[in-house]
């Protein structure tokens, strides 16, 4: 999976904001709030990796058992995917 | 024409004479050095807002535009447009955020009321530049429906986002808190480098300045709650 182009993120007051640009801002309005995990795997995926990448990457900073990154990482394709946000 | 709008020399070229009036104040007397913005509405720009803004004139329209067309170019050039009412009290300036209708022109009214010394800049659309450390808050010819403020420039002391409350209260946000109020209030350009520079702009602008939240009604102790948190003087010594 990989994030299309399109995306600035940034920290705005220390929370990690997405905002969508140039062709992307005509199709979609608005700005995404990433919690910590969101914000690290935003970056994750904005290369080409499977969710196995993207687990054991969550798991390699944050030290989290592997259902539980599991989860947050399907959660998180799941939500780019659904938003067509996914390339 | 060749303006002097936030510290920059600004060529408007306009087609109706609605711009040129509203503007007047801010024209350049010289219109023959190089200018650091340059701006032009497309018929494709001025048909989408009169889509929009059914039953205002082609000036009017062409107006709104070109503040916008202005606006979406700043942050490359370190400012921004912030859509707020700012206030000058003993030279610095005091911005008053909130959704339309929570109350900014009541509230501003009220310090105008009681405090002698308050001026307002920009009632509406003040553009905003963090220069040496800080942010300098300026009066623009867009400044709301009453049309009040004038064409200066004031260091900004705080941020005061309005809410209406039965009892007057005033809280010192943290920088996250103030982010996730402020961005319903700045206009983010579609560019890349402009988008990323108004994140960076406002990361500096919710971190740097203090930031209220003041839950308020109509009364003094509004003005009470606001001015001490903000200027950190006593009302009690200013009030005339």
């Amino acid at each position: 999976m990989k994030i299309k182009n399109g995306f600035v993120v940034r920290e705005v007051g220390g929370e990690s904001v997405v905002v969508p640009v140039g062709e992307m801002s005509k199709n979609f309005h608005g700005m995404i709030n990433l919690n910590e995990t969101g914000a690290f795997l935003w970056k994750f995926f904005s290369v080409e990796h499977t969710v196995d990448e993207g687990v054991a990457a969550l798991r390699a900073e944050y030290e989290v058992e592997e259902s539980i990154a599991r989860a947050d990482v399907e959660r998180f394709v799941e939500t780019i995917k659904s938003s067509g946000f996914a390339e | 024409m060749i303006y002097e709008l936030a510290g920059l020399r600004v060529a408007i070229h306009n087609r109706c004479k609605y711009t040129e009036k509203f503007c007047e104040k801010y024209l350049s007397a010289d219109q023959t050095s190089p200018v650091d913005l340059e701006v032009a509405v497309t018929n494709e720009e001025f048909y989408e807002e009169k889509k929009q803004s059914e039953g205002f004139s082609d000036g009017y329209i062409e107006n709104i535009c070109l503040y916008r067309a202005i606006c979406r170019k700043l942050p490359v050039l370190n400012r921004m447009l912030l859509h707020a009412a700012v206030l000058e009290y003993d030279g610095k300036g005091y911005a008053f955020l909130g959704r339309s209708g929570t109350g900014k022109s009541t509230h501003t009214g009220l310090w105008l009321k009681y405090l002698s010394g308050a001026k307002i800049v920009n009632g509406d659309k003040p553009i905003l530049e963090y220069k040496n450390g800080g942010f300098i808050a300026y009066g623009t010819p867009w400044m709301g429906k009453e049309g009040l403020g004038y064409n200066t420039g004031v260091s900004l002391g705080g941020l005061c986002f309005l809410e209406q409350a039965k009892e007057n209260e005033i809280l010192r946000l943290t920088p996250a808190e103030a982010a996730s109020r402020i961005f319903q209030q700045i206009l983010l350009p579609q560019d890349e480098e402009n988008a990323a520079l108004t994140l960076e702009l406002t990361d500096k602008l919710v971190t740097e300045t203090p930031c209220y939240l003041l839950k308020c009604d109509i009364s003094e102790k509004a003005v009470e709650k606001s001015f001490e948190a903000l200027t950190g003087k006593q009302y009690k010594m200013e009030r005339e």
